[in-house]
């Protein structure tokens, strides 16, 4: 067990710097909190749930996958390593999820080029962020069990820091860190993670909606009263720390020259699905959100990450972010009622 | 990042050998390795498929026409639908492509093994159905009875047509074909709709195994039909579209509620697939 004194945490991740790539969270002019490279003058402790998850560290946005020349195609090289400190454990957990999903089978290249050089520093929560919080439900957090690298816990003047592996013990073992041996500090551990939990109350609604959906027990008025209000913005997918759906397309330079791109796409969109035919097999709206969502609480991949949900983990972005009231809580408290 | 064949979105290079005009709008393709490998090697298996990618246009999937026993060309047959397609259609024999695969389950050869074969395709299904019938073909005695019935809209519009009238001289597969619409009374066979040819066969439910591969219209009415004849549930396999971008479990463009169409299809025993609403 180590400690670090909160004094010391900026130069910690200066020093980081110096093997990765350090990632974290900043305040920008405007008060929005970013996680970019550290700038160390906007580095922000205060910074609550970040708008966007950090999935795009793995699966950028648009990314290129080949630069093709003269009809060749050549993959494009890894960037490096790189450290992400201060993520939450719903949105590590995230990661974990779908390093699981895009690793299993066949792999993806280049999200697990990307996960084995990522380091992850998880800063775990005191209490909800916000009212949309749900970890405690879907078993992502407020802390995590397993699968980070280092995980701080916010004591005060001292930050107590949990090593979780190879890399995380190497990465604790300069000279501000200290060893723990207090049992008073330990106690106060124990304190936190049962005070922490307590603060985020379960929310019985997302269970007893997986269970209605995974009974087909939602008839399809329900979807069309959804659908009808969606406006089909994809926010909520794009905001989603699990949503890894992409599409490809290919940027031409000249002739038999240029690239071939991925980017972030969303199930909610109608050309998702659509075949060269013009048949859609998801040919509605409410098709389409119903798709999302049991994607989300039903069809979610079973991994034995901490019994985590895994489909949703409970970030509660998509309910703070759709401008109509489509997120993962409003659906789960609908289906419930509709009962 | 990895050595460039493990990742799974890496091309290969080929030449197109013959384009070959079949009905309007759509050409059987031959394609030759670039890169000193062969099809034997490359080990498709009947019902699978390819992404064809053309730079600067994209990537389509592509049903494997021919079967593994036949290995000295790869064969597409493809319909002129959109960006890819056109472009394919626009290249000259000899042109250099892309494609990567194969990919995907195909037809379940060890359960058909030794079994009676109702092969039911409509339209531009006869494309991935016909990997399979030359398959049982070439290898004639590893099966039983083989019904093949297609139908198609218009008499103008049979794939392979001289490939399947020349079944009428063999007497070890039955072929039954059906137009919708003969509208200048050229069609000498049944005139509507594939299900029709039920009536016009006597088929052992009990014994056969059936396989179908046309558009979703199709597989509604057929698969009624089986049912209400006594096929065993367990006795029918299909093969579903979606659209596909990675063909290889990631997009998530193809899913069909847990499954993905491209790495847990395309074809599916109708067993796998009969309670997920939005499958068929
Ligand atoms: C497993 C499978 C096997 C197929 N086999 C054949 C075949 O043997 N012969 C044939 O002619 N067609 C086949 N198709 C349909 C064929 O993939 C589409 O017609 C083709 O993708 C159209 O691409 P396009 O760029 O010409 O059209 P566009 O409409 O311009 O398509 C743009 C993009 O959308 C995607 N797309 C559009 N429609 C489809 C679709 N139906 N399925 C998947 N992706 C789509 C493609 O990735 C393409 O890059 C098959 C589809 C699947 C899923
Ligand atoms: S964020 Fe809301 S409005 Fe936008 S696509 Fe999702 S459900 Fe529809
Ligand atoms: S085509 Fe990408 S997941 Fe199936």
């Amino acid at each position: 067990m180590k400690g670090l004194a909160k004094k010391d945490l900026l130069s910690v991740l200066e020093g980081w710097r110096g093997l990765y790539s350090v990632l974290a969270p900043l305040r920008r002019e405007q008060g929005d909190i970013v996680v970019d490279r550290l700038d160390s003058d906007r580095f922000t402790l205060e910074f609550g749930k970040p708008s966007l998850s950090p999935k795009g560290i793995l699966l950028p946005q648009s990314e290129v996958t080949f630069n093709v020349e003269e009809g060749a195609y050549r993959e494009t090289p890894a960037k490096g390593a790189t450290l992400l400190f201060g993520v939450r454990s719903c949105d590590a957990m995230a990661i974990l999820q779908s390093a699981s999903f895009m690793t299993r089978d066949k792999e993806d290249i280049y999200y697990r080029s990307r996960f084995e050089d990522l380091a992850i520093v998880v800063m775990a929560c005191e209490g909800p962020q916000n009212e949309t919080c749900f970890c405690t439900t879907a078993s992502t957090g407020p802390w995590l069990r397993r699968g980070f690298d280092l995980q701080f816990y916010d004591l005060g003047d001292l930050f107590f820091v949990e090593t979780g592996s190879e890399r995380g013990a190497e990465l604790s073992s300069g000279e501000q860190f200290i060893d723990i041996t207090d049992s008073e500090i330990l106690r106060k551990i124990e304190d936190f993670r049962e005070k922490a939990a307590a603060a985020i109350p379960v929310v019985h609604e997302v269970k007893q909606s997986m269970t209605m959906l995974q009974d087909d027990g939602v008839g399809d008025d329900f979807w069309n009263r959804f659908g009808s209000k969606c406006i089909v913005c994809g926010g909520c997918a794009f905001v989603c720390p699990t949503c890894t759906c992409f599409n490809v397309y290919d940027q031409v330079r000249g002739e038999g020259s240029g690239q071939r791109i991925r980017t972030w796409d969303a199930c909610l969109f109608g050309g998702f699905t659509r075949e060269a035919s013009g048949h859609n097999p998801r040919g509605s709206q409410a098709l389409r959100l119903k798709r999302r969502h049991e994607h989300k609480l039903r069809y979610f991949n079973e991994t034995d990450i901490q019994e985590a949900l895994c489909g949703c983990v409970g970030c509660g972005r998509c309910s703070d972010y759709c401008p109509v009231h489509i997120g993962t809580l409003e659906v789960a408290r609908a289906i419930v009622q509709s009962k | 990042m990895g050595t460039t064949a493990e990742n799974i979105y890496q091309l290969r290079p080929v030449s197109i050998v013959r384009s070959l005009p079949q009905i309007k709008e759509h050409r059987l393709f031959q394609l030759k390795l670039e890169d000193g490998g062969t099809w034997d090697a490359f080990g498709h298996q009947p019902g699978q498929f390819v992404e064809v990618s053309i730079f600067g246009v994209g990537e389509a999937p592509i049903s494997i026409s021919s079967p593994p026993t036949r290995s000295e060309h790869l064969e597409l047959c493809v319909r002129r639908a959109g960006s890819v397609t056109n472009a394919l259609f626009d290249l000259e024999k000899g042109a250099a492509i892309h494609i990567r695969g194969p990919y995907g389950r195909g037809f379940p050869l060890d359960v058909l093994r030794g079994k009676k074969l109702l092969l039911v395709a409509g339209g531009l299904g006869l494309a991935p159905l016909r990997s399979l019938l030359l398959y049982v073909l070439d290898r004639r005695s590893e099966f039983d009875e083989i019904i093949l019935m297609y139908g198609t809209n218009n008499p103008e519009n049979v794939l392979f047509k001289y490939e399947l009238l020349s079944f009428y001289d063999r007497d070890d597969i039955r072929y039954l074909y059906s137009v919708d619409r003969d509208e200048e009374g050229i069609w000498k066979q049944y005139v509507g709709v594939v299900t029709g040819l039920f009536d016009r066969t006597a088929l052992s439910p009990q014994e056969t195994y059936a396989v179908l591969c046309g558009p979703p219209i199709m597989y509604r009415f057929v698969l009624e039909r089986l049912l209400k004849l006594g096929f065993p549930k367990e006795h029918i396999y299909m093969s579903l579209e979606r659209m596909m971008k990675c063909g290889v479990g990631k997009c998530g463009h193809c899913a069909i509620g847990d499954k993905y169409c491209c790495t847990d299809g395309p074809v599916f025993p109708y067993r796998e697939i009969e309670l997920i609403k939005e499958a068929i």
